[in-house]
């Protein structure tokens, strides 16, 4: 696959263009898929699925011959996919919470109301996740997410987001106790 | 007996919990139990699963991005040679048109009596020729302000009041500018950047001089024209292949020219 991936980067830069489609079809669905756990929208997946190709596309002549093309355009995918978060912060915080309270940074759900059996049948506790996930930084996002579902080791979380690897795992420490003081209430319906 | 750090925990449950850290488990029960918690939560954290895309995505992106790329070899060529020479000149119109503004200011400065507002009646028959205005709009800025447009208008209610006013307010406004990245396009001679400025100047006009007012039908009208053309996805193509050398992006024009 990786050989294959290198013979098609050499035709694009020898003037094929058509060839870049093939790593385009062939690594679509990685992309989307990192785009959208980072994201958690469909359509900004989608834009960020695009966006990554395109700067791959036009950084195509400093790609590097030893690493993956997948790997490269991956950690492409995943600047965009922060850039958008973090572009779209204000939005996010409309959704996880009306009125934040900086103090005590709970997720406030829209019907605090309802009971745990409603939650449970309604399945509003994955929203519940989602939610808490929303209300992490930019960074502690992208990061949890590549440890947690991507299964990237800290080395790689770094390089995908630019920042030392002490600095990848620090974010996902942070992450992960965010995410179980948010979620301390779910703990009661087990 | 020294107990973990919850970041140790977390460590040891994404590394699979070495022989070491197995040991420590086994012989303290205060380490075990906030391990055991911990493990629970984490296997707990089942996000929502991304939605499946059918085989053809992968060609529905290669179509979408497909006609805003160039062939490399020309592209190479392109931007390493007219390109180059291209980013040259746009930069030396920039500094042309510092200077020019620079060198205006200190004659105007050293020769006060031919200013039509400070000169006296007597010498305003030696009043040069009214200068032509010089604007200057910067093509990157010019971009990032239609897109962030675009996205507001795509996702306009199209019956709140509220929002469809700023939009007006504000592609009135882009409208000016638009013309004059238009005329500079066609210098330039980019098709793809005169292309794009068309099309925005065709949504822009839409929704600035709509006789009687911008109404519902009207921004269901422009968010579909819009859709249809890819224009959002266009804009970002060229806002990503301007290079970051600000003295690169400048275009200009003077006020009679608009």
């Amino acid at each position: 696959m990786g050989k294959n991936d290198h013979e098609t980067i050499k035709a694009v830069l020898a003037g094929d263009k058509e060839a870049y489609g093939a790593l385009v079809m062939r690594h679509s669905h990685s992309l989307f898929r990192v785009a959208f756990r980072i994201t958690g929208n469909e359509f900004d997946a989608e834009d960020v699925v695009q966006e990554a190709f395109l700067r791959g596309y036009q950084k195509l002549e400093s790609f590097e011959s030893r690493s993956k093309f997948g790997t490269w355009i991956y950690r492409i995918a995943v600047r965009c996919a922060l850039d958008r978060i973090g572009g779209n912060k204000a939005d996010d915080s409309s959704r996880v919470a009306e009125e934040p309270d900086p103090e005590q940074e709970e997720v406030r759900v829209a019907d605090e109301a309802a009971g745990p059996d409603r939650l449970l049948l309604s399945g509003e506790i994955g929203a519940l996740r989602d939610l808490a996930l929303r209300s992490l930084t930019a960074t502690e996002r992208a990061a949890f997410v590549l440890r947690h579902m991507e299964d990237c080791t800290g080395e790689e979380i770094g390089a995908a987001l630019g920042i030392p690897p002490n600095a990848a795992k620090q974010a996902v420490f942070r992450a992960v106790k965010k995410l179980r003081s948010r979620l301390a209430p779910l703990r009661a319906m087990r | 007996m020294k107990h973990l750090s919850e970041e140790e925990l977390i460590e040891q449950y994404y590394s699979r919990g070495a022989a070491g850290f197995k040991r420590h488990i086994e012989a303290c029960p205060e380490c075990a139990e906030a391990y055991a918690a911990l493990q629970t939560d984490l296997d707990e954290m089942k996000f929502a699963a991304p939605p499946v895309r059918d085989p053809a995505y992968g060609e529905r992106v290669w179509q979408s991005i497909a006609p805003s790329l160039p062939v490399y070899e020309a592209r190479k060529w392109s931007w390493m040679g007219i390109g180059q020479w291209r980013g040259l000149s746009y930069a030396a119109f920039a500094l042309l048109i510092l200077g020019a503004f620079f060198a205006g200011r200190l004659w105007e400065h050293r020769q006060p009596w031919t200013t039509a507002k400070s000169s006296p009646p007597q010498a305003q028959e030696h009043v040069a020729p009214p200068q032509q205005r010089i604007v200057v709009v910067v093509l990157s800025d010019h971009l990032d302000r239609s897109e962030r447009l675009l996205v507001e208008l795509k996702h306009a209610d199209a019956g709140s009041e509220e929002m469809v006013s700023p939009l007006r307010d504000e592609a009135r406004s882009l409208l000016v500018a638009n013309r004059i990245c238009q005329q500079n396009a066609a210098k330039i001679d980019d098709p793809a950047l005169a292309t794009a400025l068309d099309r925005l100047d065709h949504l822009l006009d839409g929704l600035a001089n709509q006789p009687g007012g911008v109404n519902s039908a009207t921004i269901t009208r422009l968010q579909e024209e819009m859709n249809a053309d890819g224009l959002l996805f266009q804009v970002r193509v060229l806002r990503s292949r301007i290079p970051e050398d600000q003295a690169a992006k400048a275009v200009r024009s003077k006020e009679g020219e608009i």
